[in-house]
């Protein structure tokens, strides 16, 4: 190593502070790096989970808001599935059921799901719904934890109870088959689920074969997006979108999101450099009287300039590494929080770390260590020698 | 052919107060092996002449000539190459990089030339060895004496084989007793062959000398 970076040995309060200062920078450097494009590619990650491309949900509203659902839905998913692009196709419908516990009542979110075609759950214990098990249910760990409920248990759900009377409206009895993640579950949502037409014939929706959205994967080598066009075209009543089509809508509608943190990731970018440039001029001033012997006794310019620049270098490396630390640890302190608003899936990441995040931010800072290096490393380097000499002496 | 020659170098100095004549007309040669110490009063042009000598401050007029070549010909990067090949420095205040170790402070300018590292590594151990800190080898300027650490300086300007070693009050910042050592030092650098000019108040260190050249008002006066 060269005389310049073990220069920052000299004074190690001075340069500990300097890199606790640098570190901070690059850790929200990396954090907004992480934020401008964590959003958009957990949306996705998110979306394509179990690999259904294309979303089928009703005009105008989002899936599961209260009263927004497609009606004919076996109808959809038939022309669906005459499709020769489309692998699978299967529909869902989000409701509100109601357990009795005790002498209170809990209310719980139900998925009326298709076992066979479903995106939207992962078993984590116990077994799947069968076909035609009518009587199966599923539990989300939140809803197995207020039921007191296991794989085996029986559970009697209603659709309506009368908080006066306590009387129930279409109750049936459960037993409980297996433990699941529902994807897009907020953090401690009590969710169930159990067979599609059974949720539909409990909240009086199978008249008109109501569900509140429909998935569908594609073949491979199928082109998800033509196959969401030609479906909206011959049915505009109802939403159909290729996840690259949400994604895109979803890239608009975070845009401000994405200018926040450019913005304060260029903030950091300029703090770094206004750090590193203050803590190395103030150095090459305390050491003019070396640089300029060097430089008397026959060290070139171009050799005083890459030590101060890499002194710089080694400053900026130092700090983007424990900023790297940092910033992970931040991202995820960060991302826990974020992600507690209610009505945000649990699985959604604000803050993704990504390797081309991580080398984009890496980057950013070894540029910035460099122009950081520019202006002390001139003043170094183009010092007056005998004017200099002589200030010294007196 | 002179090691060094100033022919009528003149250099003044612009000032708040106006132009200081800090050199006036000075003309001196130093043949190889010669040994010459500049004396005079503070602010007498002794300094400023061992700079422009040196190359690192250039003349208002006149020129200076090493071995020949006339430095107001070379460009900065030429001048910086003589001086690191063909001259040595030493300074009153040492100028060590603290950073390095003694061996890696007389091992810098070999660097700088391009030295592969086993010859320049084994070249600085013997020349710390020849002013007698070879046992300090690894000590950091701070861990130095000043009589110490002015001998690595002198190490460090042998290291390259200059054909002249300029030192500008090497005994300045030093007490008597390790200024002799200093002094015996350059006593034996003469006798070896090394062409020496010093800038001294000292009057031993100027006794030593085998010239002495007086400074006044910016001129030499014999």
């Amino acid at each position: 190593m060269g005389w310049g970076p073990r220069s920052l040995a000299r004074h190690p309060l001075r340069t500990a502070l300097s890199l606790a200062g640098i570190a901070v920078a690059a850790a929200m450097l990396l954090d907004m790096v992480m934020l401008s494009g964590g959003l958009e590619r957990s949306f996705a990650d998110l979306m394509l989970t179990r690999g259904f491309q294309i979303r089928v949900t009703p005009a105008g509203t989002l899936p599961f808001d209260a009263d927004a659902t497609i009606a004919g839905a076996g109808g959809l998913r038939d022309t669906l599935r005459a499709d020769p692009r489309v692998a699978v196709a299967g529909a869902v419908l989000g409701a509100s059921l109601h357990a009795r516990r005790g002498d209170s009542v809990v209310t719980l979110f139900a998925y009326g799901v298709e076992p066979e075609a479903q995106g939207i759950y992962q078993l984590e214990s116990g077994r799947d719904l069968a076909p035609g098990d009518s009587a199966g249910l599923l539990l989300s760990q939140p809803a197995a934890a207020i039921l007191h409920a296991r794989p085996g248990d029986q559970v009697t759900l209603a659709a309506s109870l009368d908080p006066g009377t306590a009387g129930a409206r279409a109750e049936r009895t459960f037993v409980v088959r297996g433990m699941v993640r529902w994807l897009y579950d907020y953090r401690g949502q009590r969710s169930i689920g159990l067979p599609l037409a059974t949720l539909q014939a409990m909240t009086g929706r199978a008249a008109e074969d109501r569900v509140s959205l429909l998935m569908v994967k594609v073949r491979p080598g199928a082109d998800a997006g033509l196959v969401a066009r030609s479906f909206r075209e011959r049915h505009p009543r109802v939403a159909a979108n290729s996840v690259a089509d949400l994604v895109a809508a979803f890239r608009v509608r975070m845009l401000y999101f994405r200018q926040l943190a450019w913005i304060l990731g260029t903030v950091s970018l300029l703090v770094t450099i206004l750090l590193v440039t203050t803590l190395l001029t103030i150095t090459v001033n305390e050491r003019l009287g070396e640089i300029v012997t060097l430089r008397a006794i026959g060290v070139s310019r171009a050799h005083v300039v890459r030590q101060v620049m890499a002194e710089g270098l080694a400053l900026t490396l130092l700090g983007a590494l424990l900023g790297a630390a940092l910033g992970l640890v931040t991202a995820r302190y960060l991302d826990a929080i974020l992600t507690s608003f209610p009505g945000l899936p649990a699985a959604f990441s604000f803050f993704v770390p990504r390797p081309d995040a991580i080398a984009l931010a890496g980057a950013a800072l070894l540029v910035t260590g460099t122009l950081a290096g520019i202006y002390p490393a001139w003043r170094a380097a183009g010092a007056p020698i005998a004017a200099t000499l002589r200030a010294e002496a007196t | 052919m002179s090691v060094v020659l100033a022919d009528g170098v003149t250099r003044d100095y612009r000032m708040s107060g106006g132009v200081v004549h800090a050199l006036r007309g000075v003309t001196l040669a130093v043949e190889p092996g010669e040994y010459v110490a500049i004396a005079g009063p503070s602010g007498s042009g002794k300094s400023t002449l061992l700079q422009l000598l040196g190359g690192i401050d250039a003349p208002t007029s006149g020129h200076v000539e090493i071995e020949g070549t006339r430095l107001d010909a070379l460009g900065d990067r030429a001048l910086t190459r003589l001086r690191l090949l063909r001259l040595g420095f030493i300074f009153q205040r040492f100028h060590l990089l603290p950073v390095l170790t003694a061996l890696e402070n007389v091992e810098l300018p070999m660097a700088e030339a391009g030295t592969p590292r086993g010859e320049r590594r084994e070249r600085a151990r013997a020349l710390l060895d020849y002013v007698g800190l070879l046992e300090r080898a690894s000590h950091r300027p701070v861990e130095l004496s000043g009589g110490e650490m002015q001998r690595v300086a002198i190490a460090r300007a042998l290291a390259n084989r200059p054909a002249l070693v300029l030192a500008d009050e090497p005994t300045g910042e030093l007490d008597a007793a390790t200024g002799a050592g200093i002094l015996a030092l350059f006593r034996r650098l003469s006798a070896d062959g090394t062409t020496l000019v010093v800038v001294t108040h000292d009057e031993r260190l100027a006794a030593e000398a085998g010239r002495v050249v007086h400074m006044l008002d910016g001129r030499l006066r014999d």
